[in-house]
């Protein structure tokens, strides 16, 4: 870990009414659906994983200390439907990553969206489009 | 309805067969009725696929020079994943299920509604057929005279349909299988299928089970440069009162670089879930950092 700079943003009963959150390797019940995380942070690690990719993120609270998040996603050819690159997710880029947070309180989420330093947003479910 | 009444309705059906049904999901209603009609006159999968051949005088081999084109990437068009791309949102499954069949659906719905709920894939087994028409992941079908391989990106997963005049294997032979065995013959340039010695298993989340007496029926068939479509008839006596007619669709995908890659389902240990005393899904122990390594090390 090189550099770490994050914020807790945002934790509040946001509902994305219009995204598709059902993971389709396994029930997507653990992810609570009624609510949103959004933190500022650096990626540690993109794991380019079948069923699932994982975004490692470490984010810094504000007593200083450094927790590392998990974002699920789907696989590398989804992602690159959704148009999201190896070269997007390199370790130690800044990134704001928003997604549906585990019920059970572990430091885990399903990916729902993520913006990068340039402003671009990567949404993994656009991979599931038709075109 | 006596067998006398059926003949001519079954004749009339075949021939909407024949003709293609192209269209989709914008085909008139009454194109699906016909379908359905054809799958109620044939009691047993076998019986409607042996109708279909006749209807074809047999079917006609493939020459590797005239083969179709079912070249590039493709993936379900509609349906996200549910079976059936026709059930409306919000709404139960099309299959008329028997009430034993009914009486577990409505018991998987309601646990799932409160967030219990278990898919037979999440420990990276595959879906199977009839599951397989369904994932919404990248598809390849490769055409040769003798066999078809339809593919799905998702754990490697191909079925292989064999045209050059096979049979199914002998009974002695028979065991239920993840992709069953598939048999098939070319009408023109419909790819009609008969599939048996499946394992049970369910449509989706959120849809019925089928047991190890599924069998299909499909015809494949390019219908335009960018789409296969496929008309699929379920049987299954123990859960279904009638056949369970479906029409299900692939989009070819318009990027260039996509390929299918090698599915390693169990490579990433943040993926292990496992299912809890009370039905759910969970997750096992993350590895985000060296700490979490280290710490399931000291565990086992």
């Amino acid at each position: 870990m090189t550099r770490i700079r994050g914020t807790l943003l945002l934790a509040a009963g946001l509902a994305l009414a219009a995204v598709v959150t059902t993971p389709a390797h396994h029930s997507g019940a653990m992810f609570d659906e009624t609510r949103t995380v959004t933190f500022e942070g650096v990626i540690r690690e993109m794991q380019w994983t079948n069923p699932h990719s994982w975004l490692l993120v470490d984010v810094r609270g504000d007593d200083g200390t450094v927790t590392t998040w998990g974002f699920e996603a789907e696989g590398p050819s989804t992602l690159r439907r959704a148009g999201i690159r190896p070269s997007d997710l390199r370790a130690g880029a800044e990134i704001t990553i928003t997604g549906r947070p585990m019920k059970d309180g572990r430091t885990a989420a399903l990916w729902v969206e993520a913006v990068l330093a340039d402003g671009r947003k990567l949404d993994p479910r656009k991979g599931f489009e038709v075109r | 309805m006596t067998a006398r009444t059926m003949a001519p309705l079954a004749a009339i059906a075949l021939l909407a067969v024949a003709a293609g049904c192209a269209g989709g999901d914008a085909r008139p209603a009454s194109d699906r009725q016909r379908m359905i009609e054809l799958g109620r006159q044939h009691p047993t999968a076998a019986a409607l696929f042996e109708a279909l051949r006749e209807q074809a005088s047999g079917g006609q081999p493939l020459q590797w020079g005239a083969l179709p084109d079912w070249s590039g990437v493709y993936t379900r068009a509609r349906g996200g994943i549910t079976y059936d791309p026709d059930q409306a949102p919000g709404q139960p499954p099309t299959a008329r299920l028997t009430p034993e069949f009914e009486a577990r659906l409505a018991e998987r719905i309601r646990l799932a509604d409160q967030g219990i709920e278990w898919d037979p894939i999440s420990t990276c087994a595959p879906p199977g057929h009839p599951r397989w028409l369904t994932e919404p992941f990248l598809r390849e079908f490769i055409v040769t005279p003798d066999q078809t391989w339809l593919i799905n990106e998702m754990v490697n997963d191909i079925r292989r349909v064999y045209t050059d005049g096979r049979g199914h294997v002998p009974e002695e032979d028979r065991l239920p299988l993840y992709n069953g065995d598939s048999v098939g013959f070319w009408d023109g340039d419909r790819l009609i299928v008969h599939t048996n010695q499946l394992r049970e298993g369910i449509y989706q989340r959120r849809n019925p089970d089928y047991t190890d007496q599924v069998e299909t029926v499909e015809i494949w068939q390019k219908t335009d440069d960018g789409l296969l479509e496929v008309d699929v008839w379920v049987y299954d006596p123990p859960a279904l009162v009638e056949p369970w007619y479906t029409r299900q669709s692939y989009a070819k995908l318009s990027d260039p670089d996509l390929r299918i890659r090698y599915w390693h389902c169990g490579e990433n240990q943040n993926n292990s879930v496992f299912q809890t005393d009370d039905g759910a899904t969970q997750f096992q122990d993350f590895t985000f950092t060296e700490a979490d390594d280290a710490n399931q090390g000291d565990e086992r």
